[in-house]
């Protein structure tokens, strides 16, 4: 039950949508799946004298193009779990889905564009799309633009988009030979992620890791990117060398999120963990991938 | 008389194929599925919410947004000016109509303190969450949406938000009348543990803090009032666990008779304690439903269900002991922090608490010291298993230490400890006397038949390859089926059978469900009686104007008494129909036995009357039939348990509790040392509630218990900020266990029935909580030994434990 009044409108375009919000940007609101605006509404926290429900305005499609692989905003983690394109060429983006808390409805309804939108500090998507690389289409006034989805995330809640603008889709740069690793870490099923790690590992033919992204949610008020070049080198699953790799991580971190569920030093202590955890599982899948596949990795 | 006219009306009588097959006639003990569950998953069952009166008007609640503070103004004019809003009520306006709410057990009659009670605030809230003003529109919408349009001032006051700093000396006092913000306090058992302790080999010291959780059930709290002017009648609808009680609380706060008031509490989703008597909002809708003169109805949210609490205690215990684990004397010091106060139950398992101690062991020499404190925090409810579970953490937590201490296994050190098996019926250092119990057996059970050793081995080695892992276990005794004097807490209630001229069975009782299934448990026990299916049984619970008087639901009553007085009043009514079908049989009666739907004689079943036959006989032919036996085919009956004492012993001890179930769980858990992470890997109990009516009701509430045990002990945890609001205002902040986070549960059964309740049951609504609960956290404790950590602080979050072993290797690396 929302206590409030308020226009809806249901665009068919995301032309059409930028046209609605532009007219009051300030007082409208964008809804993708609902899992967090509505709530918000229903609790009187939200009060948009205008709600623009981006279901029907096409932006749920998923494409593989020559460079890169394109997921529309508003395609729910369902979606993205049915995707081969996904499966195949972004399969992080999968790990992460799988991974978001309640379940099918939440899976059948939740959208990733909206969760990045969302920008929560404990949300899964925002450090998956920043691993990934993504960039984020944004389409405005005065047409599109393209930023790196790392920087769409300008605080806890905050992003780059100006009043007004709709994020249409994330493209994700097509690479291959990556090994792929999701850790998340929560105190109880129905909890937000405490921490979570998003990982990708080259390894080269001689084991040697040939390249490296890691990018962890939760710890600290956006999404934290990790610099790991020279870190993991030669021998990436030695246990020192992932030592040091979460010893990276928690120098990373300079300001750890704090909220109900852990405090800013529970987050410092348990981001190298969480990180190395990610990245071990990242290697493996690489190492598997070079086992099942003669002619080498993904 | 025609009998296939009779005959031709038993055939299009339906027998549900969901229950269980026709061929067995002895439905006491049986797995029958619950009679009406059809209705329940397919969306056929009606809650209080689902009610909707023509003309219906909705209310919203303005609550306070202070945890301490006197109401200096209320601005209601904009809200009013709302043109679907029906009226504004004040707390000041409400006093002019109602009284303050009785309580379900005033602290102030037993020698501690209350306040007056009312459905909104008058001069001065106490708790951020109190209900301060009403809104009546015409949609829930407009309901809330004009209640934010109500502006009240508030001169603040400082508020207190821990029970210890509330009993300081310079403390503010929330309600300065009684010169101390200690709402109960007092001792159970002798004064003489420091004398034990000198002359015991040795002496250990714990403390345990236990949080405040909260009783969520699925189906929040509504209520829903209709006042009828004309008539000078009000028709109330509600997630109450206590119709009959409830029409009195209403009555009384309402200046009206009891007679005035129709209480109907309809099928209900969950219960645990929470919607038992004494909120104020089961007055408010009253109050509002006669300003407006039209159904007022009030659904809760479920951000306002979780500001309810309790179980917050801190306890600080002594035990002496000796070299062979046999514990000689403990002490507990234990401080409540009940909250704001309230007219319910609340405070009650605080006491109830003290009361248990020392749970199932034989330790004569135990002494209990309480304080029930009040804060600026909402006011304690009643919670499953109602304050039994503290005594039972604390003794659990006592016998790992005692374990630890000399060396022992934990098993032994209980089994040393236990009551024995011939020391029954055995009278507590509390005055509780227990009926009976085979805690050893409990043990045997777990032993052989789970293989707790086994697992003991296999944590060993767990140890050698660097994982930690631990076993607790956790036994619970749980004194069920109270009867408190003063209160409509009671160990008796009543039930009226009936078998109508066409041969269908009602039966009526007072005793109500809160969802679980002793609806169907009771038609088991009538079907038996009357020889039909539980299927062929129409239990009707929860109306005051049709069935006989009852309590309702709580304490684990609803079998014990509830089926003991349908038992009584079926067994009455089949005595009639044996008796009318021996006429109609030219058989004597000692021959005459009801079977499958039919009066048939015991040695030749081919010489058998349908059972509306013989009913219809009853009511049509008894000149003929049996001119001695009046006609109407039914029976009103009480069930009352003999052993309640009130009179106080020679040490000033009562007896109020009437039936002991028990149990013995262990739980192995996986605790991540770098995260601080507790996985459950297995959990097993067995348990003992004496005859099962129904044993999948049994361990369907035995499954709940565990999981909300599992809950308390590892997330579960009502979180205020620094101003007393809520922060736990949702279950993404308030994390329940979800199916995931849940072992599979496996489940043995001991039958040790009782000697005072007619079924030899004993009470089965609260098991499981306490055991899996102090199980958890003797599971962690022993998981964590190899660092020496001590974890006493629930629940055992990651964060909380990840500290504790941090804080245990930095010490050790500093005396190292």
């Amino acid at each position: 039950m929302i206590p409030s009044t308020f226009a809806y409108e249901m665009p068919h375009s995301a032309g059409e949508a930028v046209d609605l919000m532009r007219a009051d940007p300030l007082r409208a609101r964008l809804l993708s799946g609902g899992t967090w605006v509505v709530p918000e509404m229903n609790r009187g926290e939200s009060r948009p004298g205008l709600v623009v429900d981006l279901r029907r305005a096409g932006l749920s499609e998923i494409r593989a193009e020559a460079d890169r692989i394109v997921v529309g905003a508003t395609c729910t983690y369902a979606t993205i779990l049915k995707s081969t394109i996904v499966a195949r060429q972004v399969p992080l983006l999968a790990l992460m889905a799988r991974a978001v808390t309640g379940g099918q409805q939440i899976h059948n309804q939740g959208t990733i564009g909206g969760s990045v939108c969302a920008a929560l500090p404990h949300s899964d998507a925002p450090a998956a799309v920043t691993a990934l690389a993504a960039r984020a289409v944004i389409a405005g006034a005065d047409g599109e633009r393209r930023i790196a989805a790392s920087a769409m995330f300008a605080g806890p809640g905050q992003t780059a988009l100006e009043p007004g603008e709709v994020l249409t889709a994330l493209e994700f740069p097509a690479r291959t030979g990556f090994g792929h690793g999701y850790y998340k870490l929560k105190g109880f099923e129905g909890s937000w992620p405490i921490a979570t790690a998003a990982a990708m590992v080259a390894i080269d033919s001689d084991g040697r890791c040939s390249a490296v992204a890691l990018a962890m949610g939760g710890v600290a008020a956006t999404p934290m990117s990790v610099d790991l070049t020279d870190v993991l080198g030669d021998r990436p699953d030695d246990d020192e060398v992932l030592a040091r790799a979460g010893q990276r991580a928690a120098e990373t971190l300079d300001a750890p999120w704090s909220d109900i569920f852990a405090s800013d030093d529970y987050r410092a202590a348990v981001a190298p963990t969480v990180a190395r955890r990610a990245l071990k599982r990242a290697i493996d899948d690489a190492r598997r991938a070079t086992a099942s596949h003669d002619g080498g990795p993904r | 008389m025609p009998l296939s006219t009779n005959r031709a009306l038993w055939s299009i009588m339906t027998i549900d194929q969901v229950t269980a097959p026709a061929e067995s006639s002895d439905y006491v003990g049986a797995r029958v599925r619950k009679h009406n569950g059809a209705a329940y998953l397919t969306g056929r069952v009606t809650y209080s919410a689902d009610i909707s009166l023509p003309n219906m008007a909705h209310a919203a609640i303005v609550r306070s947004p202070l945890a301490h503070a006197r109401i200096v103004k209320i601005d209601t004019t904009v809200a009013l000016a709302q043109p679907s809003v029906l009226a504004v009520l004040s707390g000041a306006d409400a006093a002019k109509t109602s009284g303050p709410i009785p309580y379900l057990l005033d602290p102030a009659g037993l020698g501690g303190h209350s306040a007056d009670v009312r459905c909104l605030a008058v001069d001065k809230v106490t708790y951020v969450g109190q209900p301060v003003v009403a809104v009546v529109a015409s949609t829930p919408a407009d309901a809330a949406a004009a209640a934010r349009l109500i502006e009240v001032d508030y001169d603040e006051l400082t508020p207190i938000f821990d029970a210890e700093a509330a009993m300081a000396e310079d403390a503010p006092l929330i309600y300065p009348d009684w010169h101390t913000n200690v709402m109960f306090a007092g001792t159970f058992g002798d004064d003489t543990f420091e004398e034990t302790a000198r002359s015991a080999p040795h002496l250990l010291h714990g403390e345990l803090r236990i949080q405040r959780t909260t009783p969520s059930p699925m189906e929040t709290r509504t209520y829903l009032a209709d006042w009828n002017e004309r008539a000078q009648q009000l028709n109330w609808y509600g997630t109450t666990q206590n119709p009959h009680p409830q029409r009195w609380v209403l009555a009384t706060a309402l200046g009206l008779t009891e007679r005035q008031i129709h209480v109907v509490a309809p099928s209900a989703g969950g219960a645990f304690g929470l919607k038992m008597h004494g909120h104020p909002e089961e007055v408010l809708v009253s109050v509002l439903s006669q300003i407006v003169q039209r159904p007022v109805k009030w659904v809760e949210s479920r951000s306002e269900c979780l500001l309810a609490g309790g179980r917050e205690q801190v306890h600080r215990f002594a035990v002496a002991y000796g070299d062979d684990g046999r514990v000689h004397a403990l002490r507990d010091q234990m401080i409540a922090d009940h909250g704001a106060v309230a007219a319910g139950a609340g405070w009650g398992m605080s006491f109830v608490a003290a009361n248990s101690f020392p749970s199932g062991y034989d330790i004569q020499q135990c002494r209990v010291e309480y304080s029930i404190v009040v804060t600026n925090k909402p006011p304690s409810v009643g919670m499953k298993p109602f304050g039994k579970d503290a005594p039972v953490l604390v003794l659990e937590r006592v016998m790992d230490l005692v374990a630890e201490a000399t060396g022992l296994d934990p098993g032994v050190v209980r089994a040393r400890n236990w009551i024995r098996e011939d020391q029954f019926p055995y009278t507590t250092s509390a005055g509780l006397v227990i009926d009976s119990g085979n805690y050893h057996g409990l043990l045997t059970q777990a032993l052989d038949r789970f293989g707790y050793q086994r697992r003991r081995d296999e944590q060993q080695v767990a140890r050698s390859e660097g994982r930690c892992i631990g076993i607790g276990l956790g036994f619970e005794m749980l004194p069920e089926i109270a009867d408190i004097p003063g209160s409509f807490v009671t160990a008796y209630d009543s039930a009226t059978v009936r078998v109508d001229p066409s041969g269908q069975v009602t039966a009526l009782t007072g005793v109500t469900s809160p969802g679980g299934g002793n609806d169907t448990a009771i038609a088991q026990i009538v079907a038996d009686r009357i020889g039909v299916a539980p299927s062929d049984v129409a239990v009707v619970q929860g109306d005051t104007a049709l069935c006989p008087y009852g309590t309702g639901n709580l304490s684990s009553r609803g079998i014990v008494v509830g089926g003991g007085a349908a038992a009584l009043a079926a067994d009455d009514v089949a005595l009639k129909l044996r008796t009318i079908a021996a006429a109609m049989l030219e058989a004597d009666l000692a021959r005459v036995e009801l079977r499958d739907g039919f009066a048939r004689i015991t040695t030749d079943h081919e010489r058998a009357i349908p059972l509306a036959a013989v009913a219809h006989g009853a009511y049509t032919l008894g000149y003929i039939l049996a001119a001695e036996m009046d006609a109407p085919l039914e029976s009103t009956r009480v069930y009352k348990m003999p052993n309640v004492q009130q009179v106080p012993d020679a040490k000033g001890r009562l007896s109020t509790y009437t039936t002991f179930s028990n149990a013995l769980h262990v739980c192995v858990v996986d605790v991540d040392t770098e995260t601080g992470r507790v996985d459950i890997l297995d959990h097993f109990c067995v348990h003992d509630c004496g005859t099962m009516i129904n044993p999948l009701f049994v361990e369907g509430q035995l499954q709940g218990g565990v999981v909300m045990g599992i809950g308390a002990a590892l997330s579960e945890e009502i979180r205020y900020d620094d101003r007393g609001a809520i922060r736990t205002d949702a279950f993404k902040r308030y994390l329940m266990p979800r199916a995931i986070d849940i072992p599979h549960l496996r489940i043995g059964h001991q039958v040790t029935r009782s000697p005072f309740s007619s079924l030899g049951a004993k009470g089965a609504g609260e098991s499981g909580f306490a055991a899996a609960q102090a199980s958890i956290v003797n599971a962690v404790n022993d998981a964590l030994r190899p660092f020496k950590v001590g974890l006493n602080v629930l629940p055992l979050t990651p964060p909380r434990v990840l500290a504790a072993i941090r804080e245990a290797t930095r010490t050790a690396g500093a005396v190292g």
